[in-house]
C-alpha cells in the first residue's frame, strides 16, 4: 500500500466519522505534509458539498390524494366509528 | 414531528385511513426524490413511489412501531426502484439515445430546457450536471450516497434499508465518493 492509499482509506473512515483518535492525528499531520493529499481531501469535501447542492425536487401535485385514491377500501368498523 | 408520524400510523394500524394521508404528505417529497434519482425518469418516479405507499400501507401491520417509519418506508422504495431496473432492458443507459427523438438523449429529457438569465442560470446548469454525474455512478453506489448525503441517514440505517451489511456500505460509500471525486473535480 503506498503512502496515499493509507491515507485515503483514513480520508475516508473520517467522513463517515467512524476514524480513532490515533488516526484522526495522524490524517491532520499528514495533511499538513503532502500537498497531493490535501488537493485529495479537499476534492472529496468539496464532491459531498456538491452532492448536498443538487437540485432539489419536489413530488408533482395532487400526489398525496393520488395515493389516497388508489388504497384499498377501508376496514367498515372505523367508517361506522365516525 | 416523528411523535406526530408515530400517532398517525397508530391510527392507521388500527383502520383509519385518512391518518394515512398526513403520512403521505409528510414523506412525498423525499421518496419521490429517491425514485427520482434512482430512475432518472418523473413518470416512473411518480409511479414507483406511489406504488411504495401503496404497499406501505396495505403491509403496515407488518411494521414494528419500536422501529423507525423512514427506514422501513425507504427500503420499500428502494426494493421497488431495484425491481423497475431490472425490467429494463439490460442495455438501457441515460446516454442512450431515444428512438424517434433525434439524437436527444434520456438526459436531455430529464430537465428542462428552459434558461434562465445570468448567474441563476449557471447554477441551475451546475446543478443539472452534478446531478447528471450522479445518475451516471453505477445504482448500488448511487443509491448510497443518496441516502446518505441527501436524505442523511447514518451508515447502520442505510445497511438495514438495503440489506447489506455495514461492511459493504462502507466499501460502497468509498467508491462512490472516490468515483464523484473524479466525475467533479473539474468543475
Amino acid at each position: 500500500m503506498s503512502c496515499n492509499e493509507k491515507y485515503i482509506k483514513i480520508m475516508h473512515d473520517y467522513l463517515d466519522g467512524d476514524i480513532s483518535a490515533e488516526d484522526e492525528s495522524l490524517l491532520k499531520k499528514h495533511l499538513e505534509d503532502c500537498e497531493e493529499c490535501q488537493k485529495h481531501f479537499h476534492e472529496l469535501n468539496r464532491t459531498i458539498t456538491f452532492i448536498q447542492s443538487a437540485e432539489r425536487i419536489e413530488a408533482p401535485n395532487g400526489f398525496t390524494d393520488n395515493v389516497m385514491k388508489h388504497l384499498p377500501t377501508e376496514k367498515k368498523s372505523m367508517k361506522y366509528k365516525r | 414531528m416523528d411523535q406526530f408520524i408515530k400517532k398517525q400510523i397508530i391510527q392507521v394500524k388500527k383502520g383509519d385511513q385518512s391518518a394515512f394521508s398526513d403520512v403521505v404528505t409528510f414523506y412525498q417529497d423525499k421518496i419521490y426524490r429517491h425514485c427520482y434519482r434512482m430512475l432518472g425518469n418523473k413518470h416512473e418516479a411518480e409511479d414507483i413511489a406511489q406504488e411504495a405507499f401503496i404497499r406501505a400501507y396495505v403491509n403496515i401491520d407488518s411494521f414494528d412501531e419500536n422501529r423507525k417509519f423512514s427506514t422501513w418506508l425507504y427500503r420499500i422504495a428502494t426494493n421497488l426502484t431495484i425491481d423497475r431496473m431490472r425490467k429494463r432492458k439490460p442495455d438501457f443507459h441515460l446516454d442512450a439515445e431515444v428512438k424517434g427523438t433525434d439524437g436527444l438523449d434520456m438526459y436531455s429529457q430529464l430537465a428542462s430546457t428552459e434558461r434562465l438569465p445570468g448567474e441563476e442560470a449557471e447554477s441551475r446548469e451546475l446543478k443539472r450536471y452534478i446531478h447528471h454525474e450522479i445518475s451516471q455512478l453505477p445504482s448500488r453506489y448511487r443509491s448510497i450516497i443518496m441516502l446518505r448525503y441527501l436524505e442523511e441517514f447514518s451508515l447502520k440505517e442505510i445497511s438495514e434499508i438495503l440489506d447489506v451489511p455495514l461492511g459493504t456500505v462502507k466499501t460502497r460509500i468509498h467508491r462512490g465518493r472516490e468515483a464523484l471525486r473524479k466525475r467533479l473535480r473539474h468543475v
